[in-house]
């Protein structure tokens, strides 16, 4: 089956349904957020509570790829995402939107790399692979992670690559495959 | 000042910030964020939120720097701040605006394609049906003595299903009252860019860029 580039009205609304879904569960997820990073303060590792949860942070951007099929969906998928937490009034305001948008690219770049062609378990593992490599290194520059020692950096790397991997990968897939045995949507390679 | 305008400037300045280090910058975007709040007169609450949580990430960045880093307390000041500016500047952005008059914005002043701008309103404003959608799965998940949580499969499948649903029929109903994916339209409520729109955004740039190399040359 060809799947067209277009973006017809229903696919917009339901882009953003899943967005809002999702946003919704972003904004959930800010207090365990906070509190986890209260929790690794005081030893220093802090940050590694946004690494713990990054996985959760950027899944609708793989999910949306996979399950629009056109180019740019992951990364309107995730920019929705940060775009609907960020009014219901998540806590980085309007900067929220660079990391949706930063995060979208990165999981987009995943079914770049494979023309668009190739919606299984390997252009998923790639998605992977290129959010956690693209988002750690926008954390290298935005949240000085770039002045750690090597060790934390190496740890703080491996935690965020299981993370997106668990969510992003492994519960991804997950979903697609109870859509695929609806037969509602086509959501198998083509 | 005109919605994307404000928006694109907001996006600008944390992009900018996210690659200086010069504290007292941060801390006057912070402050200037901050007043801009204010004007919009944001309940008691609210502002002790906007204070406080952002302390969180703040001190967890600059606590990990001094004890994880050898950057020294400066970075680790730079790091506290930036995190200030960036939720005081970026929620003076969300703070002061509403959705619709952004996404009209969107719309006529940087004319993305008007299916998208109301095809993103029209689900936006589902948005308390999908709140309590979740809260409906997760009790029907709870009644069969099944807990769903944000790592199971599940929610996620039943909240895509319902959205299927929803997607369709919010298509047809717009279809159905006259909407057209194509067709050029009218505006009820017109948003335009007036010349003080350009010469905020122009003249706030060139200032942050004048203070930046100012306290870079010191």
């Amino acid at each position: 089956m060809k799947y067209s580039n277009a973006w017809h009205l229903r696919d917009i609304i339901l882009l953003t349904l899943i967005a809002i879904f999702f946003g919704v569960i972003y904004w959930i997820v800010g207090p365990v957020y906070n509190l986890l990073t209260v929790a690794l303060t005081p030893v220093g590792l802090g940050p590694a509570a946004n690494d713990i949860l990054m996985g959760i942070w950027v899944m609708a951007g793989p999910l949306s790829g996979y399950i629009f099929k056109k180019v740019g969906s992951a990364t309107l998928g995730e920019f929705l995402g940060s775009v609907v937490e960020m009014f219901l009034g998540g806590q980085w305001g309007a900067s929220t939107m660079i990391s949706g948008i930063v995060q979208g690219i990165a999981s987009e770049l995943g079914f770049t790399f494979t023309g668009y062609k190739r919606y299984d378990w390997f252009s998923l593992n790639l998605s992977v692979l290129t959010t956690t490599i693209v988002t750690f290194g926008w954390d290298m520059i935005r949240n000085g992670y770039a002045k750690y020692n090597i060790g934390l950096l190496i740890a703080l790397f491996v935690i965020r690559l299981i993370s997106t991997w668990i969510f992003a990968g492994v519960l991804t897939k997950a979903i697609v495959k109870l859509l695929d045995r609806t037969h509602l949507m086509q959501t198998q390679a083509r | 000042m005109n919605p994307s305008f404000k928006f694109l400037l907001a996006v600008l300045i944390a992009l900018e910030i996210s690659f200086t280090s010069t504290w007292i910058v941060n801390l006057a975007l912070a402050v200037i964020g901050l007043l801009l709040i204010l004007t919009s007169r944001p309940t008691f609450k609210r502002l002790i939120l906007l204070f406080f949580v952002p302390l969180i990430p703040a001190s967890a960045l600059a606590v990990a720097i001094l004890l994880q880093s050898n950057a020294g307390v400066h970075f680790a000041l730079v790091l506290f701040t930036r995190i200030y500016a960036y939720v005081f500047v970026g929620s003076a952005a969300t703070l002061t605006t509403t959705v619709s008059d952004l996404v009209m914005s969107l719309e006529q002043n940087t004319h993305i394609p008007s299916k998208f701008a109301y095809g993103f309103l029209g689900a936006f404003n589902l948005l308390p049906k999908i709140v309590s959608e979740v809260n409906i799965i997760r009790a029907a998940g709870n009644m069969r003595g099944q807990a769903l949580h944000v790592w199971s499969p599940q929610l996620y499948f039943k909240a895509i299903l319902a959205s299927l649903d929803w997607s369709e029929n919010l298509a047809e109903a717009m279809t159905s009252h006259g909407f057209s994916e194509e067709a050029p339209r009218t505006y009820f409520k017109q948003i335009r860019v007036r010349w003080w729109d350009w010469l905020v955004l122009l003249g706030s740039l060139v200032l942050l860029q004048v203070a930046l190399f100012g306290f870079h040359l010191q």
